[in-house]
């Protein structure tokens, strides 16, 4: 299990890999995150909650309601052009953090 | 299921009611109730799954710091110790053990009663010296329970006294606060089953008395001594559960409502303290002096009615005065 201190700057990241195949709602992307990671990184509500809004608010992703059974309305999520851009950059300053970090990283 | 929407109604009560909030607050439900079933179709327990749900939530402040949003301060902020954990869970734990205390003093109390009713009528069909010795038995008995139940409430309630400054305000970290609110959520349904325990024991206890009259008269105080055992239990599962329940409550309460209560409780404090005592002189009385030791127990749960009849009384002139 990784803390959410370390992972805090690449939460972003996270949700809109789960996005770039397509739509989804918050359990799935969170769910998915799990078993993607065999449950090393489990995102907490608050934290994917809040990151949804963060994402929104910069045009990176947009929401749009989908009724489902039982009369139930679901909040579901797409990536938008803006958002996939952001997505590449994020992957090339990962590249670039990676590199550094394992300068300093000494196999024992 | 109730904790989680219980916890998550907890979570939001310090924040301003404004619909993104409640839309939020309704997707944040989805996803745990959703969380929730998975769970339990993979074969967890409701405790665990409830359990891992609420630990899974993270915290509120994350979200409202990314929506800009702040709690609702009370307008007069004054000026009170923070409690910390250590002391919180310290007084969970004093309370729990109080109302153990306590408890079983009442449930001694009573069953003091119920040894003085039972002796009294077991011996009442024999020659004169062995009836007064019976009685003498009973007699010696209850005081002797009474006494231990008076030192179990000298004991219970001096182990509380230390808390008293709690009376006065406190302020709970956020985090303490975000763990008692799961502990409470985790005690509901002991406490609801407890509850409703205790208030089936209540209905049924009665059913003795009826029962015992109609099979034979005679047999009639063995049926209140049934029904006096009975209660007892019952009104052990209020006090020692209740008072769990009340730690959680006294801790977790708004500092407003706490000036308000406290007048409250003030009030129903004096009743107690005239009432009680007035019914037990009444039930010493009327034993000693009119030997009516068969029917006189009943000043208690008639005390015990005016007392509920009094506060009801007393809320609702205090909430006409208010409107």
């Amino acid at each position: 299990m990784i803390s959410s201190d370390v992972i805090r700057g690449y939460n972003d990241t996270l949700i809109l890999y789960m996005l770039l195949d397509g739509e989804s709602y918050g359990y799935e992307i969170s769910k998915n995150i799990r078993q993607l990671t065999q449950e090393k990184y489990i995102m907490k509500e608050t934290t994917l909650y809040s990151a949804f809004t963060r994402l929104e608010k910069n045009g990176y992703i947009e929401s749009f309601f989908q009724d489902e059974s039982l009369g139930k309305r679901r909040t579901y999520y797409r990536i938008t052009r803006l958002g996939l851009a952001y997505y590449k950059e994020k992957c090339e300053e990962w590249k670039v953090t990676q590199e550094v970090v394992n300068q300093f990283i000494r196999e024992w | 299921m109730e904790t989680i929407v219980v916890y998550l109604d907890n979570m939001f009560a310090s924040l301003p009611k404004k619909p993104e909030l409640e839309h939020l607050k309704q997707e944040l439900l989805f996803g745990m109730e959703e969380k929730y079933h998975e769970l339990k179709r993979d074969g967890k327990s409701e405790n665990e799954a409830i359990g891992i749900v609420i630990s899974e939530f993270g915290n509120i402040e994350e979200l409202t710091a990314e929506l800009g949003i702040h709690p609702v301060e009370s307008e007069q902020v004054v000026k009170v110790p923070v409690l910390t954990e250590e002391e919180a869970y310290t007084y969970v734990a004093a309370r729990r053990s109080w109302g153990l205390w306590t408890g079983i003093g009442v449930f001694l109390c009573a069953c003091g009663v119920a040894l003085l009713i039972g002796l009294d009528t077991l011996f009442e069909n024999k020659n004169t010296i062995v009836a007064d010795k019976g009685s003498m038995l009973g007699l010696v008995g209850m005081f002797m329970l009474v006494a231990v139940a008076v030192g179990m409430f000298i004991y219970s309630g001096m182990k509380l006294e230390r808390f008293k400054n709690l009376e006065q305000g406190f302020q709970l970290p956020y985090a303490l606060k975000a763990s008692l609110l799961r502990s409470q959520a985790l005690y509901a349904p002991t406490y609801r089953l407890s509850l409703i325990t205790g208030v089936c024991l209540c209905v049924l206890s009665p059913v003795f008395i009826f029962a015992t009259s109609y099979v034979n008269d005679d047999f009639t105080p063995y049926g209140v001594v049934a029904f006096l055992v009975i209660a007892a239990v019952a009104v052990f599962l209020f006090i020692y559960y209740g008072n769990i329940q009340g730690a959680y409550t006294k801790l977790l309460e708004e500092p407003k409502v706490t000036a308000q209560k406290k007048e409250e409780d003030r009030f129903i404090g004096a009743m107690g303290a005239v009432l009680w005592p007035l019914a037990t002189v009444i039930f010493l009385f009327t034993g000693f002096v009119y030997q009516r030791w068969d029917v006189n127990w009943a000043v208690f749960p008639i005390a015990g009615i005016l007392s509920g009849m009094f506060s009801n009384v007393y809320h609702i002139l205090k909430r006409k005065n208010v409107s």
